[in-house]
């Protein structure tokens, strides 16, 4: 039965794949190019390309990010969201609307000067918005989420959790009005009634 | 070699660090023209520590190069927009739309934590060596000391407080700046902080600080020709769209006597 014999191991690999992406085992999530190479062999790419496609019917995706040279073993594997949340949904996720607002302002400015910005300088546009002690505190939380990172000289780049996480190019286009479409009207009118909706049943969701 | 040559390579060195590091335009570096005072500088090195400090000054050069290449890739890539516009519509837009610029091209991860074994055995470590509770709350033997009164005088003494509220003194301090200026649209910034004694010169570099980082006033400098003047604002003001960074200054006191013997 050497067809069954197969199916199982290719069925344990794909668990174990599972596994190493979905439960956190060091400080960031993921599982790095070689960990995966190691706990499921050489054809770990074709693994990872089988779970996706699992992952697919659930809304979620393998997504690989590269820090540096691209094809090498310290890639990182994520599992992230396929599509986007809507903002309702990210609110009731811990995220205040002036955090994301922020959290904008601090990548597109980054995005714009090439990948870097001096941090005295992001602080100083996000101070036109938003109060000061709040500016500080704010950056502080996303350097240590990992939406950005700062250098010994106070330079200000994209994060390993924005690289994951945000579409840059998404990002930019967005905010230049380049894609925006009435879907984003859709979008707010719908989260704008779901905020209603949870108003009136305070007790939904707990 | 003459002590302003090595200024001269020191400073190259230093603009392009700056280039590497803040994230300076490279194209603000006039390359060719460095590269040419360092043609003209080259037959004159003699030591080792001249002809290094050459070699720092050309990989330095060649660095900014490197990144103006840089620059231009990323310039020409599908990722630059001009960071005018984007800004323009950072500061226009209210925070929700920001909020949703971001939601709407986000894909956030998802993980699950969970319990390792080193952090299992970590908390166990913790557990063991917590001390019981009747030995955590050990009264420490401290003896009571009742309030008292000190006058203003005295805390001025002993450094915690200044005789003269910090307000009044930058505002001091740039009356005399706009005086020292008259006319004239600046002051060196060496002149004008000039005391006495040496004390008295850190001291006015210090209100000279607050009365920049405050925009009572400007500083203008010349790296090359190591020249920084400082000029007064009519009224204190915020520089909006202006770059700003920190400037350090160093003041010795070789450097204070010098200066002193020169303008005596």
């Amino acid at each position: 039965m050497p067809e069954t014999t197969d199916v199982a191991e290719l069925r344990e690999k794909l668990s174990r794949a599972a596994q190493l992406l979905f439960f956190r085992h060091h400080l960031q999530p993921g599982a790095k190019a070689w960990e995966l190479r190691r706990a499921l062999g050489r054809d770990y790419e074709q693994i990872l390309k089988l779970l996706d496609a699992e992952l697919e019917k659930l809304g979620l995706m393998v997504k690989r990010v590269s820090e540096g040279e691209e094809g090498s073993e310290s890639d990182r594997y994520f599992i992230t969201l396929r599509g986007h949340p809507k903002l309702a949904d990210a609110r009731t996720f811990g995220w205040r609307v002036d955090d994301m607002a922020m959290l904008t302002v601090a990548m597109a400015h980054v995005l714009s000067k090439g990948g870097k910005a001096p941090l005295k300088e992001v602080e100083r546009i996000l101070q036109e918005k938003f109060p000061r002690w709040r500016v500080e505190s704010t950056i502080d939380r996303f350097i240590r989420r990992g939406y950005l990172s700062e250098d010994d000289q106070g330079v200000l780049y994209l994060g390993w959790r924005a690289l994951a996480e945000v579409d840059q190019r998404t990002l930019l286009g967005l905010l230049l009005g380049k894609e925006k479409s009435e879907g984003a009207e859709a979008e707010r009118e719908e989260a704008n009634e779901e905020e209603k909706k949870m108003e009136e049943q305070p007790d939904r969701g707990r | 070699m003459p002590k302003e040559h090595q200024e001269l390579l020191q400073r190259i060195v230093e603009l392009c660090d700056a280039v590497r590091k803040s994230g300076l335009d490279p194209f603000d570096v006039e390359v060719r023209e460095f590269f040419d005072r360092l043609r003209e500088l080259l037959p004159k090195l003699k030591t080792n520590e001249e002809l290094y400090l050459d070699v720092q000054a050309v990989l330095g050069l060649a660095d900014v190069i490197f990144q103006q290449g840089e620059w231009i890739k990323h310039k020409s890539s599908l990722l630059y927009l001009d960071p005018l516009l984007i800004t323009l519509k950072l500061y226009a837009l209210p925070a929700r739309d920001l909020a949703e610029v971001l939601v709407r091209s986000w894909h956030p991860i998802i993980d699950l934590e969970s319990l390792s074994l080193p952090a299992i055995r970590e908390g166990l470590d913790y557990w063991r060596n917590l001390p019981a509770l009747d030995e955590r709350f050990k009264e420490l033997g401290v003896t009571e000391v009742m309030t008292g009164e000190i006058a203003r005088r005295e805390l001025a003494k002993m450094g915690i407080l200044s005789d003269e509220d910090l307000t009044a003194l930058l505002d001091r301090t740039w009356r005399e700046l706009k005086e020292a200026v008259g006319e004239k649209e600046f002051i060196s910034y060496w002149k004008f902080i000039q005391g006495k004694s040496f004390e008295e010169t850190v001291f006015r570099a210090w209100l000279v600080s607050f009365l920049v980082s405050y925009g009572y006033a400007t500083l203008d400098i010349n790296p090359l020709e190591e020249e920084i003047n400082l000029k007064p604002l009519p009224k204190p003001q915020v520089l909006e769209n202006v770059a700003t960074f920190s400037v350090p200054i160093a003041i010795s006191r070789e450097e204070w006597l010098k200066r002193r013997r020169k303008h005596a």
